[in-house]
Parts: structure tokens; sequence; C-alpha cells
């Protein structure tokens, strides 16, 4: 760990999560409430004959039954407006809605649902990425170029988007360089499975809506509202209460409407609660698969001369927030190396499959794992060993990266050297056991975000932010920003967070940027605070506001310690006239120039980064060969997130992220049947870790200034520890058996086939 | 609703309390106890015995409310999260799992204290090892483990002495 004192976090959340008081959207109940259901496609794929929701109508206790007739018809999503509330016409994947019933109880509901009759004419699913690319296929969106999509960026006709990155003279390089490597690697897609399954509640009182729901976006799914029922933003509120953790999975916006729409059918309150199944099988959230091809050339001396790959992501049937995975695929698939010529090639595929969306740090784990265990190859290549390989083709401070940026100030070198020295690389190990590393990285998402500050006339203050807490506690660690300015204790401060209309915008819990921004946010509201209050203490103190200081809870005239009034004192005195109240939102930090020299196709902004984290794992493994089983024993991580405000938090997120990244390393994949359903959609046949699984983790943060970090030098952390993890674990797992596994999870009958 | 509507007059006891009710006889404990008994700590995960997010103890014993009848529950001591805040003063369990940093979207939070308190009232000085496999039944996405197993471990420690 750092040597670094930090003070000790007292989550102001916990004592709620603790004694059970703290509550889920689930556990929201209104008079009145109804409860809601869907009717689900149950096919991948299918033209929509008939809808009969006569029966379903009919039945005592039903309120409302609505399908596409009975919303606006409005396409939307984020970049390629695909998709609508409810099927119309055709259905692209098992899981999406095509009905909607509000009724007494969820028995009624599910009766209802059951009731109603949809004749489909069944079409092939498509349910391949390859497959989907070659000519002929069945599409999946034929009225595609109806959408709006102007940029020149589908080369196929399944795909949704294409990008490419390249730099340099890739051909030209390889032809010439002493030593040519290629690998495929095939990533099943996986789930983010928070343990809590989504729910919604919404109320209607006039014209207004109150949605509480379990969302990492609160913003995002008040827009999604706003535009499928046009509707004005200050007419539709939602509230998230405690939420049951997302890792991307409750990112984007999702049932909201749905609900929202039940609830002015039915004039009544009302409640979806999710089973774990429609958990896995509806959301617009899964972690993409991925079909990788790589090619990189070596000078003999193991230099990297040039890397060509060619990259597809199943984007299953719609788009959310998929439009810039091509571009962020490539970026990892080129890695954080000195990569002088570089062509990527990168398609986002439609398929019959439940749509894909940002699971933490998307496309990052699949990408880093098949670039790692090919650097791994390449080391052999020229016999050397791979972390020694690393220190000499990764990029250090000043080095530019595959796409040409320049990076100021960065410690990836050092963290390659602290994880392989806490792992013990090197030394002698059993037969069946070795010593995997693998480096990663990922961007700062800088944006808006916003956040006011009142300080009450007994003294103490509230946060009101835009900012929404998924569990990371990055919320959680803005009253030690906020005291920290105001010479106050984090103590001292409340948060109200997670509610469109009490707070100004933020993303939400997405991209790592909770801290980012809206920590620049409160810094600047509590910085216009301290002014006040400086400005109060000065005419109290009979002094100038440029010599007072605010520290340990009071006000004092620099150099005369006691000439003082507390900040208790202060805030009577305003509460009586001229309230204490701030703002803040900060201009966020600019973007780099984009890559000099890149030329890229479907460039969606990723291709330079601000405040790049930097990461590397040594995970140690024991395989057994007679059955091909895996067994992590211990995790180094060694990153560069800059500066740690929240070390107890910092560490729950690398080691929440390794066992995620174990998971996807060995049991998380999801299958498909022939027909394109997922064939392990519950929590048996789907193996998440346990605590009996999780290995000895130990963490190490490389703390520097980067140029471009949030507020005291802060970068994001929460999908940085997801990076690597399996990475490094298919290094160990090739070095025991002599051959990668080139299939994501390394499953133990994977491991067993492939050794 | 229900297939069966034939209501079942019974008693449960829960944290010390007494509750008369008339329930189906097919009503799940963890549905009971999140709407009639009005303790909504008790978390719903999976429905399947899976997650851990609903345990309860039974007379001591952790079981998984969502796939054990309320019925089956009469005459039994039903501890649920909200049972082990003594007054105002958390059960060490909850100090130490926030002390240590156990605590992040705190969805499996109940049902892990629950599983922890019925290893500890079984076994006062458990290894890593034995936290580790008793709480197994209990997924936690977030943390990774490490700082629940030693917020128990820190409580056996605290109540041995």
């Amino acid at each position: 760990m750092t040597t670094t004192e930090l003070p000790i976090f007292n989550r102001a959340d916990g004592p709620d999560k603790v004694t059970g008081t703290g509550r889920y959207a689930a556990d929201i109940s209104l008079t009145g409430m109804l409860a809601a259901k869907f009717k689900y496609a149950g096919i991948a794929h299918g033209k929509i004959v008939k809808i009969d929701t006569s029966a379903a109508s009919a039945m005592p206790g039903v309120f409302a039954v609505l399908t596409a007739d009975d919303v606006p018809d409005v396409r939307y999503s984020a970049v390629i407006a695909d998709r609508r509330l409810f099927a119309k016409d055709v259905v692209r994947f098992e899981g999406e809605v095509v009905a909607a019933v509000a009724a007494l109880t969820p028995e009624l509901a599910q009766a209802a649902v059951d009731s109603i009759e949809v004749t489909y004419e069944e079409l092939p699913a498509v349910n391949d990425i390859e497959s989907a690319l070659a000519e002929g296929s069945p599409l999946v969106h034929d009225q595609f170029d109806t959408y709006g999509v102007t940029d020149d960026t589908r080369m196929a006709a399944n795909d949704a988007y294409v990008s490419t990155l390249s730099f340099g003279d890739a051909e030209a390089a390889l032809k010439s360089a002493d030593i040519v490597v290629s690998g495929r690697f095939v990533a099943d897609a996986s789930h983010a499975v928070p343990i809590e399954p989504r729910a919604v509640v919404a109320q209607w009182e006039g014209n207004k809506v109150t949605v509480w729901t379990s969302t990492q976006v609160p913003f995002d799914a008040r827009n999604g509202i706003c535009e499928t029922l046009e509707m004005p933003a200050n007419r539709v509120r939602v509230i998230v209460p405690h939420l049951g953790g997302g890792f991307g999975g409750k990112c984007g916006f999702h049932f909201e409407a749905h609900i929202a729409a039940l609830a002015k059918a039915a004039r009544r309150p009302v409640k979806l609660v999710f089973s774990r199944m429609e958990e896995f099988l509806a959301p617009d959230r899964r972690r993409e698969g991925m079909v990788i091809d790589i090619t990189t050339g070596l000078n003999s001396d193991g230099t990297i001369v040039a890397r060509k790959a060619w990259i597809a992501l199943d984007n299953g049937a719609y788009c959310s927030d998929s439009a810039f995975f091509p571009q962020m695929a490539a970026m990892h698939v080129l890695g954080p190396y000195k990569v002088p010529n570089t062509h990527v090639e990168s398609h986002l595929v439609y398929t019959n499959h439940q749509p894909s969306g940002s699971v933490r740090a998307p496309t990052a784990p699949q990408g880093c794992w098949a670039v790692e265990t090919h650097t791994d190859e390449l080391a052999n290549a020229v016999d050397m060993d791979p972390v020694e390989f690393r220190k000499l083709n990764c990029v250090g401070t000043g080095d530019a990266g595959a796409m040409g940026q320049v990076y100021e100030e960065i410690a990836l070198q050092e963290c390659i050297e602290r994880a392989a020295a806490a792992a013990g690389y090197g030394q002698d190990l059993p037969e069946n056991e070795a010593i995997g590393l693998a480096v990663g990285w990922w961007p700062s998402f800088p944006g808006a975000s916003g956040s006011y500050i009142k300080l009450d006339g007994d003294g103490s203050g509230q946060i009101i932010t835009g900012a929404q807490e998924c569990g990371t506690g990055a919320v959680m660690t803005l009253p030690y920003l906020a005291a920290e300015q105001l010479g106050m204790q984090p103590e001292d401060f409340e948060l109200v967070y997670q509610d469109t209309s009490a707070a100004p915008y933020d993303t939400g819990a997405t991209g790592s940027q909770t801290l980012l921004n809206n920590g620049r946010a409160v810094q600047e509201a509590a910085i216009m605070i301290a002014g006040q209050l400086k400005d109060l203490a000065a005419e109290h103190l009979e002094a100038s506001a440029g010599d007072i200081v605010l520290a340990d809870g009071a006000a004092s005239v620099a150099g005369s310690p006691d000439r003082n009034v507390t900040i208790a004192a202060l805030a009577e005195i305003a509460g009586g006239g001229e309230l204490l109240i701030g703002h803040g939102s900060g201009a966020p930090p600019d973007y780099p120039d984009n890559a000099v020299g890149a030329t890229c196709l479907g460039d969606q902004g990723v291709a330079a980064w601000v405040g790049p984290q930097f990461m590397c794992h040594a995970a140690r493994v024991r395989v057994d060969r007679d059955t091909g089983v895996a067994r992590v024993l211990n995790v180094a991580a060694a990153h560069d997130n800059g500066t740690i405000i929240n070390m107890t938090g910092a560490t729950g997120q690398i080691e929440g992220g390794i066992l995620m990244g174990i998971g996807q390393a060995l049991t998380e994949g999801t299958q498909y049947s022939d027909s394109g359903k997922q064939l392990n959609a519950a929590l048996l046949e789907y193996k998440l870790q346990t605590s009996a699984d999780a290995p000895e983790i130990s963490i190490e943060f490389v703390q520097i200034n980067t140029p471009g970090a949030g507020p005291n030098g802060a970068k994001g952390l929460a999908e940085a520890p997801n990076v690597p993890t399996a990475a490094a674990v298919s290094c160990a797992i090739a070095k025991v058996i002599g051959e990668p596994v080139r299939q994501l999870p390394m499953t133990a009958e994977r491991v067993w086939k492939t050794a | 609703m229900s297939e069966n509507t034939e209501l079942e007059n019974l008693e449960l006891k829960v944290n010390g309390v007494s509750y008369p009710l008339a329930l189906e006889i097919d009503r799940n404990l963890s549905g009971v106890l999140r709407t009639e008994v009005g303790l909504t700590g008790t978390k719903e995960g999976c429905d399947d015995c899976e997650c851990g997010a609903c345990m309860v103890l039974l007379d001591g014993q952790p079981i998984n409310s969502c796939s054990y009848l309320a019925v089956q529950a009469q005459g039994r001591d039903i501890t649920t999260v909200e049972g082990l805040i003594d007054g105002d003063e958390l059960h060490p369990l909850q100090r130490n799992i926030l002390a240590a940093g156990g605590v992040q979207c705190g969805f499996c939070t109940p049902g892990m204290l629950m599983s922890a308190q019925a290893l500890l009232e079984r076994n006062d000085s458990p290894t890593e090892d034995e936290i580790r496999i008793g709480l197994s039944g209990n997924l936690c996405r977030c943390t990774g483990y490490a700082k629940i197993v030693t917020a128990v471990q820190a409580t056996a420690v605290e109540l041995r002495s």
C-alpha cells in the first residue's frame, strides 16, 4: 500500500446500509401501487404479425396494457436511433419488450402477460458476428439507411458502426519486420450482474411524473423519458434510492419510460421489479463478445515496429451507447505500447442477441486479454522475458503512444516493476504454477457536472449534487473535498444526491468520472462559500477578507490566531441575513489534440485521452492439467490512477475489479443456442466468484501528478482494475500449459482442450 | 394472484416481535418479511438460493428466505438484519464491516451480516478459510470480499475478549 497518511473515510450511507433501513428502489411502496410485468419476444428474430391483448385487458384487476401503439412513435438511442420502447413490426432479440401490463398484484400482472397472444413470422437469427458480416447474411435492421447515420461507417451489411485507427504505414513496416506473429482471440459476451435486480416505480401528480429507479445515470434516465414520452425535462423527476451496484449494467435509459407510461395509463403508481433471469435477458447492457485478429511485427531486438488488427464486436440487436466501442476496442488492442505503424479496423456488428452496452471498462478486458496474451507470444518469439519485453516496448513519460499522443507524466514503467516485485516474479514455482503479468490502460472522461452547497444557520452543511453513488464511494468522498476548502470536517456535511429535480446535471456513475468531474464542481461550490465566510469574518473581526484563514472550524486573521470566530457563529449570522449558498460546475479539462497524424474513420473521440490511467497486474495461477481447472492464488496490482483521496474506497475498487476480472477470465461467459437464445441466464450456470474463490490481493498506487487530472490530482479508478486481470491470468495459464487459451472465458474445458 | 387463495392464520416472530398474519400458504418468507412484516432490510437478488441477499436466521441457522415458505417459520425465532442493532448501538459486525470498508453498494450486506453472525455463533474463532467458506453462499459483486473477511475476523477477536 501507499505510505501516504489519509483520513479514515466514514461512508455517509454506511449506517443505512448495515442496519437494513436504507431504501432501494424495490423497497418503495406507494398507496394504490400496481405491479408491472413485461411480455418479451421470447424469440431472437421475427416479424410481428399480430398482437392480441384483448384477454389481458378484460381481466379483472388489470389496469393498463400497453404496446407500441399506445406510446409516441419515437426511435431513440445515443448515436444510432435504432430502437423503440416497445417492439414495432419486428422483434430483434429474445428479451425485447413487446407489451407491458399493470395489475393489482405481480401474479395477476404475469397472468395477464401470459394471456397476450403474439403471432410471429419467425426470421433467421443472426447468431454469430462473423457470419453477420458475410455477404447475403440476413439483416438485423433492413431499414438502417433511414436511421440517420451520416458518417461513412458501414462496410458490411450488419455493421452498425466501423472505426479505423491508422498511423504510419503498417503494411510496409510488417513487410520489412524481422519477425511477424499473428493470433486470433475470441471472447464470449458476459454480464455486469449487480446483486440488486433493477426496479422502477412511477407516480404521476397532474402533468408531472416522479420515477424512482435503480439507474447509474439519473439524468440519462430522465432525458430518455422526456424523449420517448415527449415531455419537458422540468416535469420529469428521477430519484435513485440507494443503488445496489451497477458495473455499467444500470447505465443508460432502460425501463423508466415503460413504467411511467403504464402509471399514466393506469392512473395509479406502478412498480416493476426484475427477476434475476430478466436481469440477464432484457437490459440494453451486457459486455460485448469480440473476435480479434492481431498481427505484430518486431525487430530482432524485440522492438515492436508495426501492428495490424481486425476486430468484430457483437453489438446485439440495438445500439445503446455502443458506437464508441469499435474505436475504444482498437485502442485496447494497440495497448499502452510504442507502436510506430498501426492499422486497426474495428466493426460493431448487429446480431439478434441482447444489446451490448458499457459494462465496466467496455471492450478493455477482452482487448487487453487478447493483446497481452499475444505480447507474451511476441516475447517468446524473440526469446525475451515478458517483463523485459514490456519494459522495452511500453510507453513511459515523454513517449508517444500508438496513436501519436505524447504522455507528459505517467507511471506505467514503475507499475510494471512494482507488480512484478510484489508478485515475486522470477521465483521458482511448482511445475503447475506460473505468474503472468499484463499491462492495461483506460482514459479519464471529462464532462459537465454540477453541485450546490449550503451552510445552514446551525453551521451544518449540505452538498446537493447531481452525482450518483453506485457503491464505489465516489459520492461519499465529496464531503472531504468540501471540508478541505472550508476548514471544516467531512462529518459536518450531509449529502443530497441522485435526484434530478434537486441538483444540477451530472453524467452519472459512468466512466469512473464522479470524482473527476463532480469533485471539481463541489470544490468550486465550496470555494464560493469560503469567499462568503471570509467576507463575513472580515467584517466581524475588522480585518481584510484576504487575510482570513479558514481552519479547524473557525475563521481567523492570518498571523493573529486569537482574532477568530467559529464558522458556526458566522453561519448563524448569515442565517438571519444573506444566506451561505454556493454553486459550482467548473470547466472540464480540455481533451488533448487528437492524435497527431492519425487517420480515423468513425472517430468517437477516444483516440487521445485526458488523464490516462495505467495499470499492471501480476497473477499467480495454478492449473490442474488433468481437469483444466485454473485457480488464481494471488494477484499483485500496481496502479497509476493519480492521487488517491479515499484509500479505503480505492483499494475496495481494485479488489472488486480484480475479482470481477477473475470471473471474466475463468467462468463468466454467455452461451447461445442455435436460435440465438441465452443458455445460462441464471447464477448457477453463470458463475460469479465467491469469497472462497477469491485470491490474496496486494495493491500499490504509484501516485504522480498527471496533467489534466481532477481534484487534487485524482484520476478515475472504478474501471481501471477490471482491465488487465483476465489478461494476467491468461499469460499465467499459457506459461503452465505451454499454449495460450484463445477463447474467453478460459473455462476448465477450454484449458483442458488447449493443454 | 396466488392459485391458492385460502388464507392461513399464523404468527411469525421476527426480531422478538410477534406478527399475527393471514397469508396464502405458498408465500415465501422473504416476501412476507418485506411486505406484511414491513422490514425491507432482507433483500431479494435471485429468488433461487443462489445469491444469499435474502439470508435470515431461523433459530440461529442461516436460511435463504426467498426459498422458504413463511408458514414453515411459524413458532421459530426469525432474525433479520434489523434485529442486529441493540438500541442505537451497532452490532460489532455492523460497526466493523463499515470500519473495514466492506460495504459498497450495500445490497449484499444484510445477507452477508446474517451469514457472518451465524458463523460466529457456531465458531467463535474461525480461521480465514472458515470465514471464506462460511460466507461463500453470499455473492458480493463490489468488494472482492477481502474487507468483509477482515471485518468478520476483527469481530471474532472483539467478541472473544
